[in-house]
């Protein structure tokens, strides 16, 4: 991999990057093959975010420089791109909160870590996170929260998922500021966590997927 | 003797200020921040009748803080629906709003790019200006109509012939709308203001002083939380620096203003710091020296300059933070906190800032009063000599069990009378 490129993305110098990338293409470069480098980029940015060497504004901007690079690429890149093959996740923040800026982090960690990640947006019923279950056959599936009311939200959805008679074919985490151990216990979650960082772990731990 | 209300009132103002001088009170203080949703949902009522109800909001929270032993009358931070309705605010959701949030979820923030990237640095160059005829009309519904007219120096109108201009410019039909929607905001503030006097005066009655006054956000937040969004200003970090810390400069002086101007009316000696996008994890400790820290401490020192205790509260994680909170004026700040190692908090603040809150919300709302207690006897064993005030992470949560929060008063009596 270019190890410009991915210094340069990791640097957060947006137009370095996008200078490169340029030249790459100039340079008769694959744009499929530019586009995975770009990608890894933003895992080595997930691992030191995970180390605490990088915070959300990095994962932000990280994101939005990949934005750039993928509306330049994509155009040139011939059939059908790459699919993401990590594993399947629905997530969403539960009924009754409509708090995202957690949730969005996560799912964009999770997608440029190669997951396949359908966000189904904030205050999501139960009868949602179910029909997407059934539709897309997850392996994982994100329940996100920051307010207290959403302890039973998560817990009433746990229970729908079960009712439905799903609950065996998913793995479930929760996500959000108040959500512990306790919590986790109390919805009948699988695993909990307060980062992006943490869903990346439990994500390859249940999809077998080492990253 | 049984004490009079006014030495209750004295009693319990000294027992705070103690705490916060980091000196050892009589008792440990419990002390919810704020309380949303709490006293009335234990009564049953929903939050979208909590929301349009203000008598009975107040009322309820009276009979909490009776039930509860809480040692201030606290302020009921559930802003007034009718208040969003009247504008039609935008910037928040709530239960009973036309295609708004269910019955039961209390009001929320929509945060969003009210402010444009490109339009940072208009609003910088004309504060005010822009305000009127971008920010407001964008903010609320019923308040577009200003939006639609310039926004002349008012010498404009300093004789009789110009004032038909005036007349001219208010007689614009989205106009009049606007202006009809600003009586509607007065009305439903004097009717929040009224129930609200009313709490006051029967608390103070009763020999309970008022938590705060009013709240403040630090200038990065309002930048972040309200004109750019966490995406906005993380951008304008690093694709316009100098304008993103212009517009922090240009909302500091505002936030000063206010700060001496919410006292004047309020004449509360309190003021709320809500804090939100400083904590750990949101930025690193370089961003947070150049973006959040300067302003936030500024306004901590304006504030106890003006005789004020601010109460910040530390949203988040601050334990990576704690050598700037180091920092802060020792014996000055009633420093409350959601979620921070306590045991490092004590080794690196302990003689500069009291600890307020960290009671988590798990165990207040799935745990059992034992929990509570136990959790209770950690904080004691910490902090009880060098300044401790019992509160969830912030106020009490909604959701809390009322046996778990009869557990803080049954702690206090078992090990928190010192």
């Amino acid at each position: 991999m270019s190890k410009e490129l991915s210094d340069a993305i990791v640097g957060m110098d947006e137009d370095g990057a996008m200078r490169l990338v340029r030249s790459m293409l100039d340079a008769g470069a694959d744009p499929a093959e530019v586009l995975e480098e770009a990608k890894a980029a933003m895992t080595v940015l997930g691992d030191k975010f995970e180390r605490e060497e990088v915070f959300i504004p990095e994962l932000i901007m990280g994101g939005e420089i990949m934005k750039g690079i993928a509306a330049e690429l994509k155009p040139r890149i011939k059939g059908e791109a790459a699919v993401a093959d990590r594993g399947t996740i629905v997530l969403g923040t539960v009924a009754g909160d409509i708090h995202d800026i957690g949730k969005d982090v996560v799912v964009l960690m999770l997608d440029v870590n190669g997951y396949d990640v359908h966000d189904l947006g904030i205050d999501v019923p139960i009868e949602q996170f179910v029909a997407a279950i059934k539709e897309l056959k997850p392996q994982v599936v994100g329940l996100s929260g920051l307010l207290t009311l959403a302890f039973d939200s998560m817990k009433a959805t746990i229970a729908g998922i079960a009712d439905a008679g799903l609950r065996d074919q998913v793995k479930i985490m929760i996500g959000g500021s108040p959500v512990d151990e306790q919590v986790c216990t109390y919805t009948g979650a699988d695993g909990w966590g307060r980062d992006a960082a943490a869903a990346l772990r439990l994500a390859a731990e249940w999809t077998g997927s080492a990253s | 003797m049984t004490p009079t209300p006014e030495e209750l009132y004295a009693q319990r103002e000294q027992r705070f200020n103690d705490v916060v001088a980091l000196k050892k009170p009589d008792r440990v203080p419990i002390m919810p921040l704020y309380v949303h949703n709490f006293p009335t949902l234990i009564k049953g009522i929903s939050n979208k009748d909590a929301g349009y109800d203000h008598e009975t909001r107040w009322q309820s929270t009276k009979e909490a803080t009776l039930r509860f032993g809480w040692n201030f009358a606290p302020t009921n931070d559930v802003l007034a629906s009718d208040f969003f309705a009247a504008y039609g605010n935008k910037q928040m959701m709530w239960a009973g709003e036309e295609g708004g949030l269910a019955d039961d979820a209390p009001f929320q923030w929509v945060e969003d790019e009210y402010v444009k990237a490109d339009e940072l640095a208009e609003f910088v160059a004309d504060p005010n200006g822009f305000t009127f005829n971008k920010i407001l009309p964008r903010m609320g519904s019923r308040l577009e109509g200003l939006g639609q007219i310039p926004l002349p120096p008012l010498y404009w109108f300093s004789n009789s012939y110009y004032l038909q201009v005036l007349g001219n410019m208010l007689g614009i039909p989205p106009l009049k709308a606007a202006l009809q929607a600003m009586l509607d905001i007065a009305e439903a503030q004097e009717n929040t203001n009224a129930a609200n006097g009313k709490y006051l005066q029967e608390m103070k009655d009763l020999g309970y002083p008022p938590t705060w006054g009013a709240a403040l956000m630090p200038a990065f937040d309002v930048v972040s939380d309200t004109f750019r969004s966490l995406r906005g200003s993380t951008l304008d970090m690093y694709r316009q620096p100098d304008t993103l810390l212009q517009a922090i400069d240009v909302m500091q002086d505002a936030t000063i203003g206010l700060l001496h101007a919410a006292y004047a009316v309020t004449g509360i000696p309190r003021q709320f710091i809500p804090m939100h996008k400083g904590a750990g994890g949101f930025m690193s400790d370089e961003q947070f020296a150049r973006f959040y820290w300067p302003t936030f401490k500024a306004l901590i020192e304006a504030s106890v300059d003006a005789g004020i205790t601010p109460m910040p509260l530390f949203e988040g994680d601050y334990t990576p933070r704690l050598e700037f909170l180091a920092e802060l004026p020792p014996g000055k700040v009633a420093a409350h906190f959601d979620r921070i190692d306590r045991k490092k908090f004590k080794e690196v603040c302990g003689d500069v800032l009291c600890f307020w809150g960290n009671v988590p919300s798990s165990l207040l709302v799935t745990g059992t009063p034992q929990q509570v207690k136990d959790d209770v006897k950690e904080l004691v064993d910490l902090f009880g000599d060098t300044g401790l005030i019992l509160d969830g992470p912030g106020g009490i949560p909604d959701q809390a069990k009322p046996e778990n929060v009869e557990a803080l008063v049954e702690a206090v009596e078992e090990f928190g009378v010192l």
